[in-house]
């Protein structure tokens, strides 16, 4: 090869951000630039450009669906997942809005995706579950059929010790039926009854209360309702 | 329904990156179950949705080939067998169309076998050294005409 074909040492700094992007690194230059990623903002921000750019070049490959198989594993797998490692609850108060709404539309995939994933599943229902001062704490999303329903925090809760109860206002009724207790700090899926299951439609409201450990002890929520939303077609 | 089209996506990035099925699905579980736990992660601000579920794909597809003894797509690479304007994905919105579009005219702008060796790269997620061998050009050849395409796409993206 020529000098003239080979590129100096000097320019591969400014593209190593691309070549991993690309995938044309090996193992170890692969952990080395990612160990890189987690002290050096400019070269986060060069992955992200390359990554935003590049993307497209998926459209070329064509949609496969995964065989059914592969949900049900999924679905195992993500409910045997310990609970991530989580930040929610070092942080005492209310984020700023930008990172509540950041946190809502990675909450909203996150409920979505799990729900678009199960085989034969309709138009999924979802409801944005927001506090007194309009602020977005929890994305629920509800499979077609009502049977499962999935809620993401979508902001940074207090930790609060008391528990955080889920309730269904039926469309067209005023008695909060529990779904049961959901985590400030982690998406969690709940199986609905089957007396409920039905009752999941649109115009229904979801709430989330804070209750005594273990939940309301009445049957009907106790303490203050900290979120509520309707549920709506997608 | 658009979610089931997500994970068809990335269950061919999946396929295309591996070709090997069972691979796939370890790593469309792997994937999503990241998403599933990890979803605080995702920044709005940097990257849209899409890109963030297909750059995790990615990144856990590639670690798997490197990892595993998946035999490696070594067909021969044809410069010439550009890949056709792909239409934009019904998920896509509009700015994202029109961001690939931009794409695909600045790959058109490169040498034919710098943009072929481009995709090639990033949807089998070849390292150099395979590249090299598909395009049955030396080493250093392949790392120049890739550093040079991407330094020519750098400009062109931005301009």
């Amino acid at each position: 090869m020529s000098a003239n074909d080979t590129i100096g040492p000097a320019d591969d700094g400014n593209l190593i951000a691309a070549e991993y992007v690309l995938g044309v690194l090996g193992v170890a230059e692969r952990r080395e630039v990612e160990r890189r990623l987690a002290q050096e903002p400019a070269l986060v921000a060069e992955v992200a450009f390359w990554e935003e750019r590049l993307t497209g070049l998926t459209d070329a490959v064509a949609p496969v669906s995964p065989p059914q198989a592969a949900w049900s594993r999924i679905e195992t797998a993500i409910g045997a997942a310990s609970p991530p490692p989580s930040v929610w609850h070092s942080l005492a108060f209310w984020r700023s809005f930008a990172i509540a709404s950041a946190t809502l539309a990675a909450a909203s995939i996150a409920a979505l995706a799990y729900i678009g994933l199960v085989p034969g599943a309709r138009t999924p229902l979802m409801a944005t579950l927001s506090g007194s001062a309009g602020q977005p704490n929890f994305v629920a999303s509800v499979t077609a059929t009502g049977n499962t329903l999935v809620i993401v925090p979508a902001a940074l809760l207090t930790n609060d010790p008391r528990a955080y109860e889920l309730w269904l206002i039926p469309s067209g009724e005023t008695r909060p039926r529990s779904l049961g207790l959901v985590q400030p700090g982690q998406p969690i899926r709940l199986e609905i009854p089957s007396d409920l299951a039905g009752r999941l439609t649109p115009d229904a409201t979801l709430a989330v209360s804070l209750e005594p450990p273990g939940g309301s002890p009445t049957g009907l929520p106790t303490g203050p309702v900290i979120a509520a939303g309707k549920l709506t077609n997608l | 329904m658009v979610y089931q089209d997500t994970s068809a996506k990335l269950f061919g990035v999946c396929l295309r990156i591996l070709n090997d099925k069972s691979e796939a699905e370890d790593v469309l579980q792997d994937v999503y179950v990241t998403v599933w736990r990890k979803a605080a992660g995702f920044d709005p601000g940097r990257a849209s949705p899409i890109t963030w579920l297909v750059a995790i794909t990615r990144n856990r597809a590639i670690d798997r080939l490197r990892a595993s003894a998946v035999s490696r797509r070594m067909e021969p690479i044809e410069a010439a067998d550009g890949v056709s304007d792909p239409a934009p994905a019904a998920v896509e919105r509009v700015e994202l169309a029109q961001q690939h579009q931009r794409l695909a005219r600045c790959l058109e702008g490169l040498e034919a076998r710098h943009s072929a060796a481009i995709r090639a790269a990033f949807l089998d997620g070849a390292t150099y050294e395979e590249l090299a061998q598909r395009m049955s050009v030396p080493l250093g050849t392949m790392k120049s005409w890739i550093r040079r395409g991407l330094l020519k796409l750098r400009a062109c993206l931005e301009g």
